[in-house]
């Protein structure tokens, strides 16, 4: 790993510091969690919406 | 479950693709042939040669070092020159070993190696102390080509090199924007058919909120990518003056429908002013960048970039990186929408 | 309410069909402007002291760049400046009047017409002015009236788009801030080409070879207008 990143670094700083290290591997991990986290936002977000609309539905329905 | 699935699997989608852009390997490269100003002599005769030094990016010259072979082109002439030693995987020292009366100033460099392949370096040696006399032909010299034996990688772009991976964030956004104002623009023309009804208008409005938020995020990434290969947060070329122009019109359709109180004129006036502003998108997005030169790929400027759409491995994670992103940005749009229409019906 | 007999008594036959309306709206429009003569005094004044202020800050030496720039800059506001004003047919009641007389399309048609007018007039003054104080070194013979064909078909391009603008931002109760929120974005492809034709007129390209620009800002207020033709109607109605 080391020499690979030597040579990495030679031919590019960034890749080096980058890719060659995995830091891009730790970035990967923290780009997973937050697309999962923001998912089950989403989910859990559409779920209480759909709990709301009935709520307001069977409101509505029932004075009539 | 089952009318849920594409909810999921914009994520799963996406989920791929971003450990494809980290994960995956870049291909190898050229990155420069560059003269050291000593000497050196030739192996076979004894002669002597300009030495230069070949840097390559991501190649594995030492493995094979003996199959590594070094050509110059120009138009048809090809000539060979010699490799001294291989010091490393990305460095070797080069001997030139062209005759002082050349056909042309400026050769493209190609290597071949049992590894990597046929690499080429477009312009890569400029000889500027030769005699030129164009009516010089070299050609004959005769070769062991070898196929690259590589893993899955991305294909190297001279400048772009590993910010490629960044295709598959920066262009998608732009599609899925695209997508989002068309829905918006198909809602408009509803809302302008019905009479008073006002739920195409809710329609339009989250989707043209949702399509400004992946706008915003696609000139955030257009500018990071700017910036390591052109150097620059943000230059002056026809499409990101679009861009730019597409979010401020759309600010305008925002600033519009918060100046109107009556629901059904604001969703009348709104729905004629995103006709307009999906008109002009389309103007400046689609028609404008092609009158005028452009740094963006596949459109002049930037010629070394016009083979990314051919690569089966950037193929396999831009698609559905597209297709993701476009899921994605759908489901937010219902969330949005459903929540503006709750919040009218509670008020 | 003698305005609106105004309308119909202005053409000499009887108001009838769409053209002779379309005819008395225009001329009416313009009755209108010239009866306010401090407004349309002070569109001109505003231009003029533009373009002075322009040389002032660069004196004659401004280059073709600079020139160009600044042309199109005082022009493009000069033009907000003309429409950005509610006239007295945009008050509610004159609209609730006018409905039932013309069909909206013969009133945004005669209103990108009178624009259309209004505007060239007003680039004409914004040229002459540019003329008068910041030179001519880089307009030589045939370049000053090309230069100045481009402008007059940036103004019908501005115009066929401001018309519809202004519309919004009156039944939308908004001022200038609403005009230039919601027109200048929608705008810049118009000024872009503009600016580019200006440009390649400057530096000595031949007409033929810039000449597409035109062509191309003509499509531009054609597409605009028939927006408007076809869109109006609904901004007209309750």
């Amino acid at each position: 790993m080391n020499a690979l990143n030597l040579i990495l670094v030679q031919s590019h700083p960034l890749e080096g510091w980058f890719f060659g290290s995995g830091k891009a591997l730790v970035v990967l991990a923290v780009a997973l969690i937050l697309l999962v986290g923001f998912g089950l936002w989403m989910w859990r977000a559409e779920a209480r919406l759909k709990q709301l609309e009935a709520k307001l539905d069977s409101k509505n329905s029932a004075p009539s | 479950m089952a009318h849920n699935i594409w909810k999921i699997g914009g994520f799963i989608l996406i989920a791929c693709v971003l450990v494809l852009v980290f994960a995956v390997p870049m291909g190898p490269g050229l990155l420069e042939l560059r003269g050291t100003g000593d000497t050196a002599m030739s192996n076979d005769l004894d002669r002597k040669m300009p030495e230069y030094l070949l840097t390559g990016f991501g190649t594995h010259w030492s493995e094979n070092p003996q199959d590594l072979q070094v050509l110059v082109r120009s138009k048809a002439n090809l000539a060979r020159l010699e490799v001294i030693d291989v010091l490393d995987d990305t460095h070797a020292r080069i001997g030139l070993t062209l005759p002082y009366s050349v056909p042309s100033k400026s050769w493209d460099v190609l290597t071949n190696h049992s590894v990597d392949g046929t690499l080429l370096l477009e312009n890569g040696l400029f000889l500027s102390d030769r005699f030129i006399d164009e009516s010089i032909i070299l050609s004959d010299i005769d070769i062991e080509e070898f196929e690259a034996d590589l893993p899955f990688h991305f294909p190297y772009q001279p400048r772009i090199l590993e910010s490629i991976r960044n295709l598959m964030l920066h262009v998608p956004m732009w599609f899925t924007m695209f997508v989002l104002m068309g829905i918006a623009f198909v809602a408009s023309i509803k809302q302008l058919a019905s009479a008073r009804a006002t739920a195409e208008d809710e329609k339009a409005e989250s989707a043209v909120r949702v399509g400004l938020l992946f706008g915003i995020l696609g000139l955030v990434t257009g500018s990071v990518w700017a910036r390591f290969t052109w150097g620059a947060w943000w230059v002056d070329d026809p499409q990101l003056n679009g861009a730019l122009v597409t979010v401020l019109v759309y600010s305008g359709y925002m600033v519009l429908r918060n100046s109107l109180e009556s629901a059904a004129l604001r969703a009348r006036l709104s729905a004629v002013y995103n006709l307009f502003a999906f008109v002009i998108l389309i103007i400046l997005l689609m028609v404008l960048p092609r009158f005028t030169e452009s740094l963006h790929p596949g459109k002049g400027g930037n010629p070394g970039f016009n083979s990314y759409d051919l690569d089966s491995a950037l193929r396999a994670a831009f698609y559905p990186a597209v297709i993701g992103w476009i899921l994605i940005g759908l489901w937010m749009h219902r969330i949005n929408m459903r929540i503006t229409r709750l919040n009218k019906k509670l008020k | 309410m003698n305005e609106m007999e105004d309308i119909m008594n202005s053409s000499s036959a009887p108001a009838s069909s769409a053209w002779s309306r379309f005819a008395a709206l225009t001329r009416h429009a313009f009755k209108m402007e010239f009866r306010q003569k401090n407004g349309l005094a002070g569109l001109i004044l505003f231009s003029i002291a533009a373009v002075y202020t322009c040389y002032q800050v660069t004196g004659s030496r401004a280059d073709a760049e600079a020139w160009n720039a600044l042309a199109w800059v005082v022009l493009l506001f000069s033009a907000f400046n003309a429409v950005a004003k509610s006239w007295p047919e945009d008050a509610p009641e004159m609209r609730a009047y006018l409905v039932h007389v013309v069909r909206p399309q013969e009133w945004v048609l005669a209103r990108i017409t009178f624009f259309s007018l209004l505007l060239c007039g007003m680039s004409s003054i914004v040229f002459m002015a540019f003329i008068l104080f910041l030179g001519t070194e880089h307009l030589n013979g045939m370049q000053a009236v090309y230069f100045f064909m481009g402008m007059l078909v940036t103004s019908v391009a501005l115009a066929s788009l401001l018309a519809m603008i202004q519309a919004l931002a009156v039944r939308a109760n908004g001022g200038f801030g609403l005009i230039a929120v919601l027109g200048l974005p929608l705008i810049i492809p118009v000024i872009l080409i503009a600016t580019r034709y200006g440009m390649d007129i400057l530096h000595g390209i031949s007409f033929a070879d810039t000449a597409h620009n035109l062509l191309f800002l003509g499509t531009l207020s054609g597409g605009f207008g028939a927006l408007g033709f076809i869109l109006f109607p609904y901004l007209w109605s309750d």
